[in-house]
This record gives structure tokens, sequence and C-alpha cells, in this order.
């Protein structure tokens, strides 16, 4: 038998078929949906975090209180936005800390950053914002923002600050412009820059000369720090002189790696962090997308199997009037590969609505730039492995068919 | 397997003979017990007979038609078709010879319900790798013959019990076989309608020379045959000759 009558005999009893292989269609199609789901907002984040790694300066070096590997503070790079929030009460970094660690080579620069919240008022309102004070010496070099009017800090800067331009235009009523005066903690501080948004959580930052800062923050003292950032003269070299930071921090400090008090963690680091997360993350449910395929194929074989039943007789009939094991075979292989084929394609469908519903379901978070859609690729991979399915689960039930005796086949009621 | 059986070499002493059977043995196992459905036939059928096999049920008459039929190899004993030995065959060289040899038709029709009746009559020349448009006009000749062209697209649902067996008989010619082999033919029919079955296999044996073997239990059949072979018990009982025209 030439394929094309494979094909259309496999059609004919797909067409032909109850309600009940319909409804065995939908494991497959939850499943390729799910994967194909998946597998696109893994591609899209991952497209995301690339990006942010393009931007992203990676000779940056953060050294934090605590042992606990504080990877979510953003370093000095996301515009001192969040900075650690005091993993540990009881342990301080200071300036003693930046003082041992002035012998490590292949230090560009270093300083010392704190950061808090604190109420600000401008023009009678009233918003608690996160307050990070830096070294305005080397700030204006090391961070990777860029203004969208006004200046960075300048050394010989006081009471002023550089704002997110979430804070200039969306936290008061009124849009905080230029040289317009906040008061913090009774003090009152002149804005001299508006920082580009970043859409993170950087954008609702103020950024001002630790000196003035350490007297608006409460708690804060002046030499201890919350951060100490540090950048290495090339990228190449970070994890090296990050290892050697630590190395000098546990000697100055009298600890060893069981008692370590602090954290030190390259931004390439941190960004291999999150996107192991996200790796692992995707596995699992990838995983979970993979159970219910194999749900899926064990339904369509269950089909398969109750349908050679039904059609004993035709086999038989076949059979007598010149069909050959093979024929049967592949008619039937076919037919459960078209099962996974419109399961397939059902299930692509389902999947790339799913892509298009990700920005509804909070992905902003991830900066608002997952593209949509499904690539052609993914497509092509969801309906592959759907006809795969469906050939692995036809295969036993096909086989079982190809085998009948006809004489046995005939006779069966 | 491509030995073309429709021109066996013939080695038999009787140049006719189209189907013999020497001493043939069917026996079923049943759990402890052997069955013997058949137990030694000998039965010579020759080109361009219209033979009936006659017997009441449990008589071994279908085990005789699935050997007939070369859908069965039998336990013992010789079966020849146009000289050439084909009791040890496997199963998908029996398939070919069923294919290109004998058309079969079926007290239930036997047509595959997902197909239309056209698609149903070019069944046997798909499974032959036959081209796909001569298969369609070889097909359509066939319908109209029996006189169902009109009915080219409908299922085999939607045709009278008649009608369902006259696209069995279409089909059963698509491959231009040498054996029309019918298994109670009119077993689900009215008379009138079985009349009308048998009548136009009568013609075919007459004007195209067809060999038709009959399976039945009806006695009212024997009318139309030119021998008729009783069965009983899985042994020959007699052989009729009648004179038919």
């Amino acid at each position: 038998m030439r394929n094309s009558n494979y094909l259309k005999m496999a059609l004919s009893i797909l067409l032909h078929s109850k309600i009940r292989s319909w409804l065995t269609i939908i494991g497959i199609v939850i499943g390729v949906g799910a994967v194909v789901g998946i597998m696109s907002l893994s591609e899209n984040m991952q497209k995301d975090m690339e990006e942010r790694l393009s931007e992203m300066d990676l000779t940056a070096i953060t050294i934090s209180p605590g042992s606990s590997r504080a990877m979510m503070s953003m370093g000095p790079g996301g515009g001192g936005g969040g900075g650690s929030s005091a993993s540990s009460e009881d342990t301080n970094l200071t300036k003693k800390d930046i003082m041992a660690l002035k012998s490590v080579d292949g230090i560009q620069y270093m300083y010392g950053q704190i950061s808090g919240q604190e109420d600000v008022y401008f023009l009678g309102e009233e918003a608690e914002l996160s307050i990070t004070g830096v070294d305005p010496q080397v700030w204006q070099y090391s961070t990777t923002d860029t203004v969208e009017s006004g200046r960075l800090l300048e050394p010989s800067d006081n009471y002023v600050a550089v704002i997110g331009s979430g804070v200039a235009e969306d936290v008061f009523d009124n849009e905080v412009g230029l040289n317009q005066v906040l008061t913090i903690a009774g003090k009152s501080v002149r804005v001299v820059g508006i920082l580009e948004s970043e859409g993170g959580s950087g954008d609702n930052s103020i950024i001002m000369p630790i000196d003035a800062a350490v007297t608006l923050i409460e708690d804060a003292e002046p030499d201890v720090f919350d951060t100490i950032v540090v950048k290495a003269e090339s990228m190449d070299i970070a994890e090296n002189v990050s290892a050697e930071i630590e190395e000098k921090l546990m000697l100055s400090r009298h600890v060893t790696e069981k008692d370590q008090d602090f954290s030190v963690s390259t931004s390439a680091s941190m960004v291999e962090t999150a996107s192991e997360m996200m790796e692992s993350m995707t596995l699992f449910l990838a995983a979970i997308a993979g159970v219910s395929l194999v749900v899926g194929a064990v339904g369509i074989a269950n089909t398969m199997f109750t349908s050679v039943m039904e059609k004993t007789r035709e086999i038989g009939t076949m059979k007598a009037i010149g069909a050959t094991n093979k024929d049967i075979l592949m008619i039937f292989m076919m037919n459960s590969a078209l099962v996974g084929f419109v399961g397939g394609i059902l299930g692509v469908i389902v999947g790339s609505m799913v892509t298009a519903l990700f920005p509804l379901l909070g992905m902003q978070m991830m900066g608002g730039s997952v593209s949509v859609g499904l690539s052609p690729t993914l497509t092509a991979f969801g309906l592959s492995i759907a006809v795969a399915v469906g050939v692995i689960s036809g295969v036993v039930p096909a086989f079982q068919a190809s085998r009948m005796k006809p004489v046995d086949a005939l006779r069966y009621e | 397997m491509s030995d073309n059986f429709a021109e066996g070499s013939n080695k038999d002493t009787n140049s006719s003979s189209l189907l013999k059977l020497e001493d043939v043995w069917k026996i079923y196992q049943m759990g402890e017990t052997e069955f013997a459905a058949l137990k030694g036939i000998d039965l010579t059928i020759s080109k361009g007979e219209f033979v009936i096999i006659l017997g009441p049920s449990g008589s071994g008459k279908s085990t005789l038609m699935n050997l007939l039929g070369c859908l069965d190899i039998p336990s013992k004993g010789t079966v020849f078709l146009n000289g050439k030995d084909i009791s040890h065959l496997g199963e998908s060289e029996l398939a070919t010879i069923r294919g290109q040899m004998i058309g079969f038709i079926f007290q239930q029709f036997n047509l595959i319900p997902t197909l239309n009746t056209i698609e149903n009559v070019m069944l046997p020349l798909e499974f032959q790798n036959a081209d796909p448009s001569s298969a369609k006009k070889k097909a359509a000749e066939l319908l109209d013959l029996v006189g169902l062209s009109e009915k080219a697209r409908n299922l085999p649902s939607q045709l009278s019990g008649g009608q369902r067996q006259r696209v069995a008989i279409a089909r059963s010619l698509a491959v231009d076989p040498d054996i029309i082999l019918a298994d109670e033919p009119t077993g689900n029919l009215d008379s009138k309608t079985g009349t009308y079955i048998l009548d136009f296999l009568y013609d075919l044996h007459k004007k195209e020379g067809k060999t038709i073997i009959i399976v039945t239990h009806d006695v009212t059949l024997v009318r139309y045959a030119e021998r008729v072979v009783h069965i009983r018990d899985g042994l020959v009982e007699s052989i009729e000759e009648r004179q038919n025209n």
C-alpha cells in the first residue's frame, strides 16, 4: 500500500472516531501547550536576562554583612537601588575593612555605601523612600546610571540628591524638578539630577553623598557601611579579586569560613545565581508539563487499544482482501501519529495563548520587555513532540492489530 | 515473495484444477483436548466452476472456507492453488495471494464503515499498490456494474443491506480475481434481494467465467450450482453434480 493510502485510511478513521478519541487528545493539548508555553517563557526571560547582562557592570564586587549570600542586592550597578537590607544586626562593615582591603591587587576603587528607608517630604506630601548614601568621589565613575537632566554627584556635594525618575514623576502629586528641595529628617536636600528610567526598583530611590546620608538615615553611623562596593580593574580578574577580598577580610575580621560574618559577591555571580534559579524553575515547570504529556500518551495508547479491539473485524476484512501485516501496522501507527499531530496543533495554539498572557501575569517585574509570541522553532518542536508521543503510544496497539490472525479477527463479534 | 500465483506452473496432473485439497485436516487445540474440524478432506475445484459447499453449522464448512480462501493453513495435508503448494506459506505471502487471486463476499458484508462506497471498492487495489487514478476508474466501473454509481460518496451505514452486498461484490471484483469466495452471501438479506445477489453472481460466472465458491447452509441456493459439496462432521459426505444452464 502507498503511503498516501495509509494517510487516507488513518484520516478516515480519525474523522469518524468517537468523542472518546477527541477527549483523549486533550491530554496531548495540555501537555504540548504547557511545554511550549514554559519553554517560550524561559526563552523570553533568557533574552531579557542577556539584555540586562549587557548593560551591567561586571567588574563590580559587593561586600555585605551577614553570612547569608545576599544575592538580591543588585549592587552598585542598579543605581544604588535597594542595597542589602541588613541581613545581620550585629555585624557591620566599617572603614577598618576598607583599610584591610587596600593591599588587594586589581582594585580600581572601592567605597562604602549605606542605605535606609526614610520619610521624604515634598510640598506638604510625604512618602517613604529608599535613600542610598554613596561616596561622591567615585560614585559618578562607577555607576551605570545616566542622568536624564541635571548631573551626577560631585565630590564637593553635601545635602544634595540625585533622584530616580519614579521619584521625580510618580511618587508625589507634583513633579519634582531640578533644584527643588526635598525635606528628609528635617534637613533640606536639593535635587541636582534626575536619572533615566530603568524600570526597576532603582527608579524610586534617592542617592546622596554618604556623609550627608549618615545624618539623615536613622541608626546610621559614620564609617559604618551597609555595603562595600569594589570595582575591579577588569572583568576577567573580578572573580580572583573577589576571592582575595574574602581571604583578606576573614583574616582581618578574625573569622573562618564557618563563622564568616560577611559575604562577597560579584555581579557576574549574582547574574549567574539568578539565571540558575530561573533555569531550575523552568526545569521544574517543564517536568510538570512532561508529566502531563506522559499522561496524554497513556490516554492515546488506551484509546488506541480500544479502537483496535473495536476494529478487529475490519482488520480481519482488510487482511482477507489483501492487507499485509505491515499495511495494518502502518494504518494504525499513522492514525495515532495523526491524533498526536492534531493534539500538537491545538497544544501550540494553547501554548501561544498562554505566552500572550505572560505580560498580564505580572511579568512586568522582569523589566516589561518580555516579548510575546511563539518562535517558529518552538512551534515545530511542539508539533514534533506531539507526533512522537502519538507514534510511541501507538506502537504497541498497532503491532497488536497487525499480528491478528485473519481467521480469528473475522470471527470476532 | 514475488511469485505470481496466478500463473502457476501447473505441474498437477489435472490441468484445469484451480484449488486442490489432499487429505486436509484442521485440528484445534482446546485446552487439554484436541478438536478436529476437518478430518481428511479431498476436494478439487476447477477453473470456472460454480461450487456450493453445503453443510449444517458445526460441519466444518467455515473451516473449509478459510482454507479455500487462503485465510488459514491446514494442520495436516496439502492445499494446492494453481498447482502450487500453499500449505506452509507465511501470513504475508498468503495475504498477497488473497489480495491478487481471491475476492471475498461475507454474510455481514464487512465493508469498512469509515470509508465511502467507492473507497471501499478501491481498497483491494490500494493494497496491491495500484495507481490511484486507475484504481478510482476501475472502482467507478464496478460500481456502475452493480448499479450503485449514484451512491459512490455514501458511507456503508447509509445503504440498505442489499446495496451493501452489491458494494461488497464490486469490491470482490476489484483486483479481477480468479476466485470469488462467498460465505453465506444471502444470510442477512431478504429472499428477493438474496435472489438478486445470486443471479448477479451466476451472471458473472456465465459471462466472465469466474470461479465461484459459495459456502452456505441454505439448500435453496443449490439450484445455481454446477456442483454441490455436502460437508458433515469434517468430512465430504457426498458430491452432487448438477446440470445447469
